[in-house]
């Protein structure tokens, strides 16, 4: 039984190693923040992802050429965005966008470089864990039942030359 | 031959799981982490490289199944019965998550888990096969009798092969054309090297399987068979009063 659980302590460890690397890139290049912790928490240099909704009546500027001025609504919390950057191809009012830039302290706006897609991570994940732990799961109670049918054998000595266990043939 | 192939197959067990394992864990880390999302679905290409293969390796598996039923029908080998049942059940464990992590995949793209769609029917029916053959299996008492019904029903069961296989071509169909077909390979290379690892390795993964699977079912037989012989010789055994 020892190398089998050796084996899975291996296989385990290198899956969850995988979770953990999966886990940074998705903190680093996908996550996005609330515009309430973008607006509450210390300045930084660092760009932010933040995602939210245009609010309707408050977009202008030249969209085609990449210059765009509107308020980014999340819950409660509305943010004055500038957007500086790459044409916006699909902005609208009222339409949910992932904004890539970072928060004016001074005025209190998100100067905006870039746009991203929204992530849907989250079905990726389920649909990775869900697969590995069916089958892990299916593997290891394999593996084990394979283990019991050995011991069962051995110590059930089945293998041994049949003899009557009454003893009548002796 | 098939027997003798089977057993000669066995010996290198280990070599698949190991194969399968290195392949997969390349395969989860070059989908999740060293490839770039996709330029329309974004970080949902990613489920299809779970998807994809699972899929695959249902259809080979229930193509084993097939093959192996027609042999049994033809031999009577019980060890190949004992290996079409084993990939009865592996087959069932891969087409239901296929089912699930293309239901997953469908809910953000096509903004439902589930669709009429004939690839999504026709791969759903082939789980209703499998369940029926599996549950006959279960119920028939006498085993020579109840893998001669499955084999049948496995046999006619494999109708649904061609038209898992081509629903996206006979049919008006949401699901995506084929990939690889006479016509080249539509697949970026970004994607296809994470999805040939994970599909090589869903393969190997499925034969170390379906080798350990009737290598349980080998000695559930023997198990069974020598307790039954243990026991009829006690019960013949004793002494007539």
């Amino acid at each position: 039984m020892t190398g089998l659980y050796t084996r899975w302590a291996i296989m385990v460890g290198g899956l969850l190693l995988l979770a953990m690397m999966t886990f940074q890139q998705y903190q680093r290049d996908l996550s996005t923040l609330s515009l309430a912790t973008v607006v509450t928490r210390p300045a930084s240099s660092e760009p932010v992802r933040i995602q939210g909704m245009v609010k309707s009546g408050t977009l202008s500027g030249d969209t085609e050429q990449g210059q765009a001025t509107f308020e980014l609504i999340d819950g409660p919390t509305t943010l004055p965005v500038e957007y500086a950057g790459p044409p916006l191809e699909n902005i609208r009012e009222l339409k949910t966008m992932v904004l890539i830039g970072q928060l004016d302290p001074a005025t209190k706006t998100f100067k905006a470089k870039d746009t991203a897609l929204i992530n849907n991570f989250g079905f990726v994940a389920a649909a990775y864990l869900l697969t590995v732990m069916s089958i892990c799961w299916a593997l290891f109670a394999m593996s084990q039942r394979v283990m019991v049918l050995f011991k069962e054998i051995k110590d059930e000595k089945l293998y041994e030359p049949e003899i009557d266990p009454l003893g009548h043939n002796k | 031959m098939l027997n003798r192939f089977i057993r000669y197959i066995q010996r290198y067990k280990g070599w698949f799981g190991g194969a399968a394992a290195i392949c997969i864990f390349l395969g989860l880390y070059t989908g999740l982490l060293a490839s770039p999302p996709d330029y329309y679905q974004g970080e949902l290409v990613r489920i299809m490289y779970v998807h994809v293969p699972l899929a695959h390796t249902s259809t080979l598996a229930y193509s084993v199944l097939f093959f192996g039923s027609i042999w049994y029908l033809w031999k009577r080998d019980p060890l190949v019965d004992n290996m079409c049942q084993a990939s009865a059940g592996i087959c069932a464990l891969f087409t239901g998550l296929a089912l699930i992590t293309g239901s997953i995949w469908a809910k953000p793209t096509w903004n439902t888990w589930w669709t009429w769609d004939p690839r999504l029917v026709s791969f759903s029916v082939l789980l209703l096969i499998l369940g029926g053959y599996l549950m006959l299996r279960k119920l028939v008492d006498d085993r020579e009798r109840g893998g001669r019904y499955a084999a049948i029903l496995a046999i006619v069961g494999g109708i649904d092969l061609p038209i898992i296989k081509f629903s996206v071509e006979w049919w008006r169909t949401l699901h995506q054309p084929m990939s690889f077909s006479t016509r080249g390979v539509a697949i970026s290379d970004d994607i296809l090297v994470p999805l040939t690892l994970m599909s090589l390795g869903a393969w190997l993964l499925f034969a170390y399987m379906v080798m350990v699977r009737t290598q349980i079912l080998y000695l559930t037989d023997l198990l069974q068979a020598k307790k039954g012989r243990l026991f009829s010789q006690t019960h013949f055994s004793q002494p007539t009063p």
